[in-house]
């Protein structure tokens, strides 16, 4: 006899879908999230006001230096002195990089992770990416295929409410969703111009995680509208916008299944050779350092991508000494992130009579991938999408010239709007690219420090060089003067928050960690269905794949449970 | 309607500066006191930025920099979110904006500061002097600071908490 029939590590993005999937097909849930409980009403800074604010929002220099050193370099468009709280302390969570290399590891330990800070892009992938690896003999082959998926992607939208256009583009999948935040007139011209000048390339309004037109089955979980404050980094009082605490930790709640026990550090899975199964998940308290151990049939890893990898990692036994489910040694490999670091901007002339209402969240546009897809003569392989917007220049921020009444009253006077595009690109995976315990550094816990080598190969770089020079050339066509493009800044690996690849799905056991269902080939009742499970990145912002293979595979554990194979 | 020198005295004066501000022929001399509320500003410094910020955005039909306090607002910035260095940076800068504007700027008339003033902000948007990074990081700060105030923001920008909806193209 068990505690739980299940338990989820984790209760953020995909441990959120895990937890309400379960719940919802009647199983006993336990949840461990190892940070503090985020509680909205309590914890949510949105309707903070510019001159409520302290300082501008500017955490103080001195107190970065202390606790934010990683996070705040790696996303100070995000991290304020009010939202400092859904950031880690830097110095409370150390990790290391082998010499010569770096990573930005940013993260938010709290009830529903980093699915309250994401930045809500959500793109289907499409076929291509599911068979890249095996065209081109790269790593291994993808154990599944978009047809496969697609259910799934078409189960997640519907119930987490995406904005989006369909637009008819079979790399970019169209989906369920509700309607697409309009383009501006100044983003219509650029698209037109565009796609008239480069015929296989297209520009879509962006698709992101908010209700546009709130459904009943939102409406139920106290959600509704987005109402364009564009304060979404803060938490959001109408939970507009998907996050794991504003949709499936509530779903999975009201089943009355779950029990979700905050501050617990998972430091191990125990394995009982004799039923060849996870027989339990030891944490510590991260307030009172006391242990426990809980036991379930089934577990499920959602701790991210580089979590879940050293869980594993920690989790020795005789018959799995270099981690369970490690056989392949596989685990903590080919991790993988998205390149960014090269785009353009510039002055669309002609809008100077218009300016917007509201404040659209999140992306304007979008320019799903056209490298080796409509276009075929490129110097590297697979490809990048662009994410940008165009709007009113306005005053920036006192970076435009003049002084006096018609400085004061620029940002609503006629005048000119900028539009920026940036890439973001797909990083191949490499087995060299990894994460392992470092051998004798620990946290205040005693929990073995994470240890990054990660760096990017001749592909990234060649891509991003030419994202940029494309960047350029579009702008240029569609007329912008004072186009300004900076030389290509790789981003730091893990920079863009897309951690993946560390436990990859495959057919062979022999060079994989798990099955086509995200199932560890080694130990049948774990599951592990976050960045994980990644057999490659393709370039789309992953968090909607990650919530579809995640209905999937609780839907297929729970089939296994029903028949007796778990 | 009161006057800019009549809002600059009171802003000084409400600073907990004990400075005078006494009219002259139009020509605003101001006398500085070594007694000083402030925490990061010296009395030399709370002048030249006071005289700029109000220049950079004066009170039109909605209240200015100097309405808002935003030489105080700056003053609680500086010694509150910088660090050593950046305050030791800071306070270079103002000197070195104090030079460019001529050792009088403080004592000439309206017109005349603005000029000097406006000459310097495009010769610091012409392209990207080095020499004016400074002055372009203070009018930053001071841009900033005016419309993160209720009144630059509500009055000025006109601005709505919850906008309720998106319309992309509005004529103006």
């Amino acid at each position: 006899m068990t505690d739980f029939d299940a338990i989820v590590v984790g209760s953020g993005m995909s441990g959120g879908w895990s937890a309400k999937e379960l719940c919802e097909r009647g199983l006993k849930v336990l949840v461990l999230e190892r940070g503090p409980e985020i509680k909205p009403e309590r914890d949510y800074v949105d309707q903070l006001r510019p001159w409520q604010e302290k300082n501008l929002d500017r955490i103080s220099e001195e107190e970065i230096e202390k606790h934010y050193f990683r996070q705040y370099p790696g996303v100070a468009y995000a991290v304020k002195e009010s939202n400092k709280h859904f950031w880690v302390k830097d110095d409370e969570h150390p990790y290391e990089t082998v010499e010569g290399t770096q990573y930005d590891w940013l993260r938010g330990y709290h009830t529903a992770g980093r699915s309250i800070m994401w930045s809500r892009q959500s793109y289907r992938m499409g076929p291509q990416d599911f068979t890249a690896n095996k065209d081109e003999g790269v790593a291994i082959d993808w154990p599944v295929r978009y047809d496969d998926i697609k259910p799934w992607y078409d189960y997640v939208e519907e119930f987490a409410g995406i904005a989006g256009n369909n637009d008819g583009l079979e790399q970019l999948p169209d989906g369920v969703y509700q309607p697409a935040f309009e383009l501006t007139n100044a983003e219509k011209s650029f698209k037109s111009k565009v796609e008239t000048a480069f015929p296989g390339r297209n520009v879509i309004a962006a698709r992101i995680a908010h209700i546009t037109e709130v459904t009943e089955e939102q409406r139920a979980l106290g959600r509704t509208n987005c109402q364009s404050q564009n304060r979404c980094h803060f938490g959001c009082s109408f939970k507009a916008y998907f996050s794991s605490l504003h949709a499936t930790l509530p779903a999975a709640e009201r089943t009355g299944n779950m029990t979700i026990v905050h501050n617990a550090i998972v430091q191990s899975l125990n394995y009982d050779p004799a039923t060849n199964r996870v027989s339990g998940v030891r944490i510590v308290d991260a307030e009172t350092n006391e242990h426990r151990t809980y036991t379930s049939r089934l577990v499920f890893l959602n701790a991210s991508a580089i979590a879940s990898a050293m869980i594993l990692l920690q989790s020795k036994s005789e018959a799995f000494p270099n981690g369970l489910a490690n056989s392949s040694d596989q685990v903590g490999r080919n991790l993988m992130d998205h390149i960014s670091g090269a785009g353009a901007n510039g002055i669309l002339p002609g809008f100077e009579n218009q300016k917007v209402f509201g404040r659209r969240p999140s992306g304007g546009i979008y320019i799903p991938r056209y490298a080796n897809i409509t276009e075929n003569d490129k110097p590297y392989t697979r490809g990048f999408g662009y994410q940008g917007g165009a709007s009113p220049l306005g005053n920036a921020g006192g970076q435009i010239p003049g002084i006096g009444k018609s400085f004061k009253e620029a940002h609503g006077a006629p005048g000119p709007w900028r539009i920026n595009i940036g890439a973001f690109g797909e990083q191949l995976p490499n087995p060299n690219n990894r994460v392992t315990l470092h051998p004798s550094k620990t946290d205040k816990w005693g929990n073995p420090q994470a240890l990054f080598d990660v760096s990017y190969g001749a592909n990234e770089h060649t891509m991003l060089e030419e994202a940029r020079k494309d960047a350029v050339a579009m702008l240029a066509a569609a007329g912008c003067t004072d186009i300004n493009s900076n030389p290509v800044n790789l981003t730091v690996p893990g920079n863009r928050i897309h951690e993946m690849g560390s436990a990859r799905m495959g057919e062979d056991p022999g060079n994989s960690v798990l099955n086509r269902w995200c199932q560890a080939h080694d130990v049948p009742n774990l599951f592990i269905t976050d960045g994980a499970f990644m057999t490659s990145a393709a370039c789309q912002n992953p968090s909607i794949s990650y919530m579809a293979f995640t209905a999937r595979a609780c839907d297929h554990a729970v089939k296994q449970l029903e028949e007796n194979q778990i | 309607m009161t006057t800019r020198r009549e809002v600059l005295q009171g802003m000084i004066v409400s600073l907990g500066g004990a400075s005078l501000l006494s009219a002259c022929g139009g020509v605003a001399q101001v006398i500085p006191s070594s007694a000083g509320g402030m925490r990061f500003f010296s009395e030399e410094e709370l002048q030249l930025l006071s005289r700029i910020s109000d220049l950079i955005i004066p009170r039109t039909d909605t209240p200015g920099a100097l309405d808002v306090n935003v030489p105080g607002f700056l003053d609680g910035l500086m010694a509150e979110w910088a660090n050593a260095e950046t305050q030791r940076n800071q306070h270079r800068s103002l000197r070195e904006l104090g030079m460019q504007l001529g050792r009088d700027f403080a004592e000439v008339d309206d017109s005349t500061a603005e000029n000097r003033l406006a000459s310097l902000d495009a010769a610091a948007f012409d392209g990207r002097p080095s020499q004016y990074s400074g002055y372009r990081s203070w009018k930053g700060l001071i841009t900033q600071a005016y419309f993160a105030s209720e009144e630059g923001r509500l009055q000025e920008q006109q601005w709505v908490a919850v906008p309720g909806r998106w319309d992309p193209s509005v004529e103006i």
